[in-house]
């Protein structure tokens, strides 16, 4: 199904949060301010790597308005955090290892006073050789960033014998692809506000997309009970995995346990720039071979993946990249390695894709590189090679299994688009701007939903019927844009039978909603959607019980219905819902809690519920400038039901302006351990001009019988196909393959043809 | 968008002049103390980026008088610098006569900058991206210094006021577009088999950007000429520019090819002598020979597209 306003009928719904954020009207967590409230700044490492011989506050502190400033020494517990492996120190003791790091951190009347004291902070640093790039971090005599060397994680997956393989080969390509260090660029850039209580509770108002994770980092750091803590951290003005990690929250919560006055941080985007994760810019290389009937004989992979200066989740990402430079394909031999490597360069870690953009680039790029080679139609070659709906998944572990491989590769095979690109005519010097030239390309993957083996990955939630007749929906999750609110009141109504105003949803605040796991990976909406399915019939059945008693019928002769209790096939309302609440009783409250499925695997962040997606993309170049537009895209799903028609068509359509943006435009230039790029006038994601094409999305809804395990992640499958698509169009436009992304338009550019040769 | 340091740091006295005498006297008092401003979205990002520090006198050009509009003078159109790009924009005296100003204008920055900055400051600015199509109808600058108002071609005027310590001498009050001389005066129709005589305008302005919008340009081009029927250029304008570079008029070029025939020998030779004779300013986003080949890409296509007379007259 095309998925559109026509074709979504009433399903197609104004989201709740939408009036006050397309107004202007909802306050965010950084728009916050309360009476009292100080200012918090930091002090980060003006080099990229030094040693850090003393830190001098005396003159800082004696300034007027100044109330606190805080270096490693003022830290209660431990000076350090990181989701995965706590390595990032809060605040630095002995050694920076990029500008981002923070040396110390001020809370001042005033953002004024606050500034001028970070300028009268005395820093004594040792320069340091800058480790700025990884495979020379790697070389015996590098500097040596941590304790246990610049080898921050290494993944290895083999499989037969590569070499015997490639003597079989009647093909091989051997190519290297090269993927850009990208920025999340979410408007709202990182703060919030902190707010120590009389009874010694801190309550932190900060965008995080789990946090109960941040609840347990800070209590860590703090060295206070978690209890004493209470995360708010919805809403979200974009994070697209940026804000996963803790940024600004350790400064914020120590400045205010310390000066007992509520803290406002707020980075400017030039902080942000300089502090915040971006993707993990990755070289991949790969040698893949084919017999001469096209099957795929040996497939080897060696990927370096800059991680930065700490881990947060750099060996995660690595771990998934691993995962998807196989993909859906079916391999003899296979050869897979990588590295993820510590360097001096800015901070990378989760992002939207989460390593399979950087894998799928390289890989699809193969399959059409080999293809053209066997002269083969690259389509018909993926699908000579691509998995059964019952083999195993990349690692050869168990899957859940579906037929969304080849229900993809059909709906692609006879899209308009698709079947455009063999009328395209190659290079035609006519009409009036023979400079420019169109193709059309497409790429396909497999993308794992869910943390992966060996991560723990709550889920569950609440319903209840409050005092005061709303049904709650209480989930953990976080509500950053991508339509988190307007999914589960779909649900709420399509799967019970409320009405939108009979429903209050409280989500993102920790002491109020049971830990659900965090909102990442693709997993948020299909855990709702699984919570409410468990607690379907239990909730239901209370309130019908509760009804039947009150209204003397029998509960099969009731229903729910926007606003209260119904007869089963009557319209008249027989009690509402506040009625219902007003009745004497036992509180009416479901909850749930379980895990996002896994694998029966050993091998750690392997993936056992997969969506699968395509895209075609039409590609325009010009010739004169090398610049290419991307004209028109295509993109099938399979990922089981549509929950909200217009949150799954804006995943897809919002992913694929992200990897546009990866393909055509960004990257974070560094020089030496400092950006180049601070700030949106030289870092451009974008704009409107730039994807003014068509884009439309089919979803395949229909999963195999008997599968309960209902809609599959949308979240990340619009960003990381685009990429190798682009490439592909742009092959067939202008005969060139780009390994490099941003693909850059001196690469793409010609001499004009009537200019002939010499 | 997060916490604004800057301005919570250094607010300077900002003066409303109601004269460019006034004006002046007070970049005289403040020196190097003291700017000169209008829409000031320009400095905006120079403060924020620390490539100049906010100054402690802002000299406001938008309160002198008579300088924020558009009309018509004895010797051709005369452009306010104070009038904003987004007023330009919309002028339809500007749009009819000057049309490759107006788009210009379309494609810098966005909606809320166009609103603020002024067509002067981006003159002013020596890397405006106005400035090429400017060049492109051979535009003149009317500017003070200190006693009397003065008039100067842009092309002669921009390398003195590029030279920093120049800028500060010469305060630009307007630009003036000397309006076309209309072909249907000139050209002399004896009958219809006297087709050499028959001439048609053609020009063209691009703006390459590092992307489709809201953006720095790489290269900015722009060309106005003159075709006879039988494609021999009587008359061209070549002007370029883009990024950090000071627009150029390429007047070698335009002497070597005006009386010419437009054929591929023609258009190799352009080609080259582009390669040669701009200098762009190169950075980490775009190197020199980019710019360069950009800029000759760009001309000869519209050279060539001319000579196949399918540019619709202008």
């Amino acid at each position: 199904m095309l998925l559109n306003r026509a074709s979504s009928g009433g399903r197609w719904r104004v989201r709740p949060d939408g009036p006050g954020k397309v107004t202007g009207g909802l306050a965010y967590l950084t728009d916050m301010t309360t009476d009292q409230m100080l200012y918090g700044l930091v002090l980060r490492s003006e080099h990229p790597h030094a040693r850090i011989l003393s830190i001098h506050t005396d003159k800082a502190k004696k300034l007027p308005g100044v109330r606190a400033i805080l270096t490693y020494m003022d830290i209660p517990g431990l000076n350090a955090f990181g989701i995965a492996h706590p390595d990032q120190p809060v605040l630095c003791e002995e050694r920076a290892r990029y500008v981002g790091d923070a040396l110390a951190t001020v809370a001042a009347d005033t953002l004024a006073a606050a500034q001028q004291a970070l300028e009268l902070i005395e820093v004594d640093y040792e320069v340091l050789e800058v480790v700025d790039d990884p495979e020379r971090a790697l070389l015996p005599g590098a500097p040596q960033l941590h304790p246990g060397g610049n080898e921050l994680h290494r993944t290895v997956f083999s499989r037969g014998n590569v070499d015997q393989g490639f003597r079989d080969c009647a093909y091989i390509v051997e190519e290297t692809y090269y993927t850009p260090r990208q920025m999340h660029t979410y408007m709202e850039t990182e703060g919030g506000l902190f707010v120590p209580g009389e009874d010694g509770r801190l309550t932190v108002y900060s965008p995080t997309q789990h946090g109960f994770m941040d609840r347990m980092q800070l209590s860590r750091i703090l060295a206070k009970p978690q209890e004493e803590i209470r995360i708010v951290s919805s809403p979200i003005g974009g994070s697209f995995g940026g804000k996963d990690e803790l940024n600004v929250q350790p400064y914020g919560a120590l400045l205010a346990m310390q000066t007992g006055r509520p803290i406002k941080i707020h980075n400017s985007r030039w902080e942000s720039v300089r502090a915040g994760l971006k993707r993990h810019p990755m070289k991949i290389t790969m040698k893949t071979g084919i017999d001469a009937a096209g099957k795929l004989m040996a497939h080897q992979v060696s990927i370096i993946s800059d991680t930065g200066p700490y881990s947060t989740l750099g060996a995660e990402v690595l771990n998934f990249a691993t995962e998807h430079v196989i993909g859906p394909y079916q391999y003899e031999h296979l050869d897979v390695k990588g590295v993820s490597v510590f360097t001096n360069n800015g901070m990378s870690g989760e992002f939207r894709g989460f390593g399979g953009n950087q894998a799928i680039f390289a890989l699809e790029g193969q399959m059409d590189r080999l293809a053209e080679m066997a002269g083969m139609d690259p389509w018909v070659f993926r699908k000579l090679n691509m998995r059964q709906s019952d083999d195993l998944g990349p690692f050869d572990q168990p899957i859940a299994m579906t037929d969304g491989a080849k229900q993809v590769w059909e709906a692609i095979a006879k899209c308009p688009l698709w079947m455009e690109k063999q009328q395209l005519a190659r290079m035609s010097h006519s009409g009036d701007e023979p400079w420019i030239k169109t193709g059309i390309g497409a790429a396909f993957t497999m993308h794992g939903a869910g943390l992966g083996v060996g991560i723990p990955d709550p889920a569950g939630g609440r319903l209840a019927l409050a005092a005061d007749g709303k049904i709650e929906a209480v989930f953990g999750y976080e509500e950053f844009g991508q339509g988190l609110l307007a999914s589960l009141e779909q649900m709420l109504m399509e799967q019970f039978g409320f009405g939108a105003k009979d429903i209050r949803m409280i989500i993102g605040d920790t002491d109020v909603v049971p830990d659900s796991g965090s909102t990442t990976a693709s997993r948020a909406t299909a855990m709702m959607w699984k919570s409410l399915q468990k607690l379907k019939a239990p909730f239901s059945g209370q309130l019908l019980q509760r009804a039947a008693a009150i209204l003397n019928r029998r509960v099969e002769q009731l229903r729910l219905a926007e606003g209260g209790i119904k007869g089963r096939s009557e319209e008249a309302l027989l009690l509402s819902y506040k009625e219902l609440a007003a009745a004497a009783g036992e509180p009416i409250r479901c909850e749930t809690s379980f895990s996002f499925p896994t694998s029966s695997t050993e091998r750690v962040g392997a993936h056992y519920m997969y969506t699968y997606s395509a895209v075609v993309v039409k590609v325009e170049v010009n010739t004169l400038t090398g610049r290419a537009r991307v004209l028109q895209q295509y993109h099938v799903v399979a990922a089981g039901p549509v929950i909200n028609p217009q949150g799954y068509l804006g995943q897809i359509e919002g992913g694929s302006s992200m990897a546009l943006g990866f393909t055509l435009l960004e990257e974070s230039i560094m020089e030496k351990g400092h950006y180049i790029t601070r700030n949106l006038d030289s870092y451009l994601v974008p704009t409107i001009e730039d994807q003014r094409g068509l884009v439309e999305v089919e979803a395949i809804e229909q999963l195999p019988e008997g599968d309960d395990y209902g809609p599959r992640g949308i979240g990340e499958v619009g960003s990381v196909t685009l990429a190798p698509a682009i490439a592909a169009a742009i092959r067939q436009a202008s005969g060139k393959w780009a390994t490099k992304l941003p693909v850059e338009p001196s690469f793409l550019q010609e001499t004009p043809f009537f200019l002939g040769k010499g | 968008m997060g916490m604004n340091i800057q301005e919570a740091m250094a607010s300077p006295l900002v003066w409303h002049p109601q004269t460019a005498a006034e004006a002046w006297q007070l970049k005289q008092t403040y020196g190097t103390e003291g700017i000169y401003t209008s829409g000031g979205t320009l400095l905006r990002t120079q403060w924020e980026s620390g490539i100049s520090a906010i100054p402690r006198h802002l000299i406001d050009l938008s309160t002198i008088r008579g300088l924020n509009d558009l009309r018509i003078g004895e010797a051709g159109l005369v452009v306010g610098g104070q009038t904003s790009l987004q007023s330009c924009r919309s002028n339809t005296l500007l749009s009819r006569h000057f049309p490759m100003v107006s788009e210009a204008i379309r494609t810098i920055a966005a909606p809320s900058v166009r609103h603020l900055a002024t067509i002067g400051g981006n003159v002013a600015s020596s890397i405006g991206d106005s400035i090429a199509a400017l060049l492109g109808y051979d535009a003149e600058v009317i500017w003070f210094d200190g006693t009397t108002e003065n008039r100067t071609l842009l092309s002669e005027w921009l390398p003195e006021a590029s030279a920093a310590k120049r800028g500060n001498e010469r305060l630009l009050l307007s630009m003036l577009l000397p309006f076309e001389i209309s072909l249907e005066e000139t050209s002399v129709k004896h009958d219809d088999k006297d087709l050499t005589m028959q001439m048609k305008r053609f020009g063209a302005y691009h703006k390459i950007g590092r992307r489709e919008a809201f953006t720095p340009s790489v290269v900015t081009a722009c060309m106005n000429g003159v075709l006879t029927h039988n494609s021999v250029i009587k008359q061209i304008r070549i002007a370029l520019g883009g990024g950090q570079t000071v627009p150029v008029r390429l007047e070698k070029l335009e002497k070597e090819i005006n009386g010419a025939a437009v054929d591929g020998h023609l258009l190799r030779h352009v080609y080259e002598r582009i390669i040669e004779l701009f200098e762009p300013r190169e950075d980490l986003f775009a190197s020199a020979a980019y710019r360069k080949s950009t800029a000759a890409n760009l001309i000869v296509a519209e050279l060539w597209k001319a000579a196949k007379g399918e540019t619709k007259p202008l």
